[in-house]
């Protein structure tokens, strides 16, 4: 059970989700490191599997989020289109697997057979993965763009587009980063609020029980 | 040809003036007395672009479904949690035992089963249910999460009142909204924003309606998170109140004068009867929120227009819902009955207990409290026996006014600062909540006639019902308890077997001792996951564990006497 509430942490909760929002800005840049993930097809990948690549569209999605079902055909688009020009789309499930029967693995695998998706669908388990990209949201996209060391940084992050219902009238965010990043120009709209279904994280104090 | 311009361009034009209106949203009627209710996400077309995220019931998009049932009958609730965290459901004026209550005790964790029962001891009202979780009431409630319920009996089916639902009898939740950048409701824990910018009225932005050339009943409903509502009609038309939050009054009252106007503050209801008999068919008016120029302290008077207290529709008169008037139907009421109800309400003076409750705290970051003390989880703060006559004082001397509900009971407001003539006509019938404005006090008497479960683990409620006060911490806790309940010094062996083991459909309990009673029983996977909460099950039958999906599972029981657990594994094929 839930420890007993007062204003105090409910303010302070507040502060801290403040506090992280608006650091993004500060962590556009941020390193990513390499992570190994399992995906439906019982594989395991990896950032470091893509030798040619120049960045990834990491997208943090689940398989019940009314929200994240909208945007199954919208990923595939984009990860035929841009993963020719080495920039490759990860779906991650991040949804705490004990707290959620409908997160499963089997039931993950079963999304990817039903839409049809042509990229990587991969289990974070752990939640390491969402943890180290700060995700919030289902679905809630990153860019992550190879440096001169050989890094990848952050260079966008936040909703795939702004129009979940009607992708023809959509302002796609998330392809203007990678459009923009491909012809090595600075990311216009590094930021954006995504929306879906919160990602709740086992064991913090977020009305999980 | 300039004749057939003007009409062209006035048709555009009225098509312009109807093109801001929606059809506003009858959420769907379940009769009978087995309720599934799934909880979940959803999404809702709200505004221009993108689709909001709400939280909804069933098949609707925002709200939940009306559940209409009967006094006598005993009804069976399957409540799924189908969203992507705890809830709670709470009924908000029913009159059942604590353990099926939905408090913030009652946690129904994601995705498990909750399987209240009751028997319907409230006569003909207007009730809703919402989420209760402790410091999440807020977010949930601005998500959409609720609904209604109407209780039917004998004696207001005898009277000739409007009751075909959705025709002539208009079920009205009163919300507002204020949206984020990508046209996300505003609420915790991104945003402290209490006042929504944008009506909704049954989750339908600048809803519009047909009703019929002829008396019609409006149950409304104040859903808010804390804006209060001073509802008249546009042409200040008079009308009836014939309905408080717990059932018809006496007789009905008459709202009149030259600005007839009801204060509906949150949680209260009140069913109005306004005539549109006279009215020409095709003509429309609106229900309004008279909000501007309110005294300090009304919720959503502030001038702000931005901000944690501030909003777009706070003081000012804005439209709730746009009534456009239709033919009559084929068996129309045409008058308000002089008489309704025949209540016998309590009196002070029938009082044998008195309790003072004083709003407190709201000072700077000090959250509003009761009696300076926070709501923790396992306090109860009062202890009332059984059949006891209670007379409770709320005074506030806080900042601001509060809307205070109890839970089990239905009362009745006896005195505001002391005086009984200043109990508001609008207010005369049964109670669940109340406005007490800063101030200024109230005082009720109710008498708590039934369920001595004396059940710590599962207290009843007071608090203030703005979603961010009782986050906050603004409630109390109270048990019933009965000095003839048995003291056996003796406590049974909760131990007990299951069979069959595996089992398919049906699991099947083996008390060791048969003194036990079962009183709440849980089930959670191996992996610790709950999947049903059953209160007070009828066990004897077996216990249906047919939506199960194959594994081992962990079954607990509650024994009644000793709220103690025993827990056994159980193979489901």
């Amino acid at each position: 059970m839930k420890k007993s509430g007062s204003l105090s942490s409910i303010f302070l909760f507040i502060t801290i989700s403040l506090l992280s929002f608006t650091s993004i800005g500060n962590i556009t840049e941020a390193t990513i490191k390499n992570f190994s993930l399992k995906n439906v097809n019982n594989k395991t990948v990896s950032l470091s599997n893509f030798k040619n690549a120049k960045g990834f569209m990491i997208v943090f999605t689940c398989n019940k989020c009314p929200m994240a079902k909208f945007y199954s055909e919208r990923l595939n688009k984009l990860n035929n289109k841009y993963k020719s020009k080495g920039v490759y789309l990860l779906a991650i499930n991040s949804m705490d697997t004990l707290a959620y029967a409908e997160e499963s693995f089997e039931l993950m695998q079963k999304k990817a057979k039903k839409d049809k998706l042509c990229f990587p669908y991969l289990q974070d388990k752990l939640q390491v993965v969402a943890k180290q990209f700060n995700a919030t949201h289902t679905p809630q996209a990153f860019v992550i763009w190879k440096n001169k060391t050989g890094k990848y940084t952050i260079k966008y992050q936040g909703a795939i587009d702004n129009n979940a219902g009607d992708a023809n009238n959509a302002k796609p965010f998330l392809a203007n980063a990678v459009e923009e990043l491909l012809n090595n120009k600075q990311v216009s709209e590094t930021n954006t609020e995504s929306f879906g279904c919160r990602i709740f994280f086992r064991g913090e104090k977020q009305n999980m029980y | 040809m300039k004749k057939s311009i003007i009409t062209l361009f006035l048709l555009a034009v009225s098509s312009l003036i109807h093109a801001q209106y929606n059809t506003l949203r009858i959420p769907e009627a379940l009769y009978g007395t087995t309720f599934d209710l799934n909880i979940h996400e959803s999404t809702k077309q709200l505004r221009t672009g993108n689709l909001t995220v709400t939280g909804a019931i069933n098949n609707e998009t925002f709200w939940g479904p009306t559940l209409i049932i009967n006094k006598g009958d005993e009804v069976h609730l399957n409540v799924t949690n189908n969203l992507n965290e705890s809830t709670t459901v709470h009924w908000h004026g029913m009159h059942l035992p604590a353990v099926m209550d939905g408090g913030p005790h009652q946690v129904i964790p994601a995705g498990a089963l909750w399987n209240p029962y009751w028997t319907v001891k409230n006569q003909a009202s207007t009730l809703w249910y919402h989420p209760h979780l402790h410091e999440t009431t807020q977010a949930q409630m601005t998500k959409g999460v609720g609904g209604f319920i109407i209780v039917k009996d004998p004696q207001e089916a005898a009277l000739a009142l409007p009751r075909t639902y959705g025709v002539d009898d208009i079920v009205l939740a009163l919300t507002s909204r204020s949206y984020t950048t990508a046209n996300q409701f505003d609420s915790p824990p991104t945003s402290t924003r209490i006042y929504g910018d944008y009506m909704l009225t049954n989750g339908t932005p600048n809803a519009q309606i047909s009703l019929p050339k002829q008396y019609v009943r409006l149950r409304i409903l104040n859903a808010e998170i804390e804006r209060g509502y001073n509802l008249g009609f546009s042409d200040n038309r008079s009308f009836y109140i014939i309905a408080n939050d717990g059932g018809l009054l006496n007789a009905p009252v008459l709202i009149s004068g030259t600005t007839p106007r009801v204060k509906l503050m949150v949680g209260e209801r009140v069913e109005i009867m306004v005539n549109l008999g006279g009215d020409a068919v095709g003509s429309s008016l609106d229900l309004k929120a008279y909000n501007s120029g309110q005294t300090l302290g009304f919720p959503g008077g502030e001038p702000n227009s931005s901000g944690q207290f501030g909003s777009l529709l706070n003081n000012i008169d804005f439209s709730v819902l746009h009534i456009n008037v239709a033919a009559t139907t084929s068996n129309p009421i045409t008058t308000v009955p002089t008489a309704l109800a025949t209540n016998t309400y309590w009196a002070a003076t029938d009082a044998n207990v008195t309790r003072a409750i004083t709003v407190t705290g709201g000072q700077g970051a000090t959250p509003f409290s009761l009696d300076n003390h926070t709501f923790v989880l396992n306090y109860i703060d009062k202890t009332v026996n059984l059949n006891d006559i209670e007379k409770w004082t709320v005074t506030n001397n806080a900042i601001f006014g509060h809307s205070f509900h109890v839970h089990d009971i239905e009362f009745k407001v006896v005195a505001r600062n002391g005086s009984a003539a200043a109990v508001g006509t609008h207010e005369s019938g049964w109670k669940d909540t109340f406005y007490v404005p800063r101030n200024e006090s109230v005082t009720f008497v109710g008498k708590f006639d039934d369920f001595a479960d004396a059940d710590v683990t599962h207290p009843y409620m007071y608090h203030c019902h703005f979603g961010n006060h009782e986050d906050g911490g603004m409630m109390g806790q109270f048990i019933v308890t009965s000095s003839t309940m048995g003291i056996n010094d003796i406590n049974p062996s909760t131990d007990f077997s299951v069979y069959p083991n595996p089992a398919n459909d049906k699991l099947y309990i083996n008390l060791s001792d048969a003194d036990t009673e079962i009183y709440y029983v849980t089930i959670v996977t191996v992996s610790g996951r709950v999947v049903m909460m059953l209160p007070e099950p009828k066990w004897q039958n077996g216990i249906d564990i047919s939506s199960l999906s194959s594994g081992v599972y962990v079954i607990q029981i509650m024994d009644k006497k000793t709220k103690s657990l025993t827990v056994k594994k159980f193979i489901k094929k």
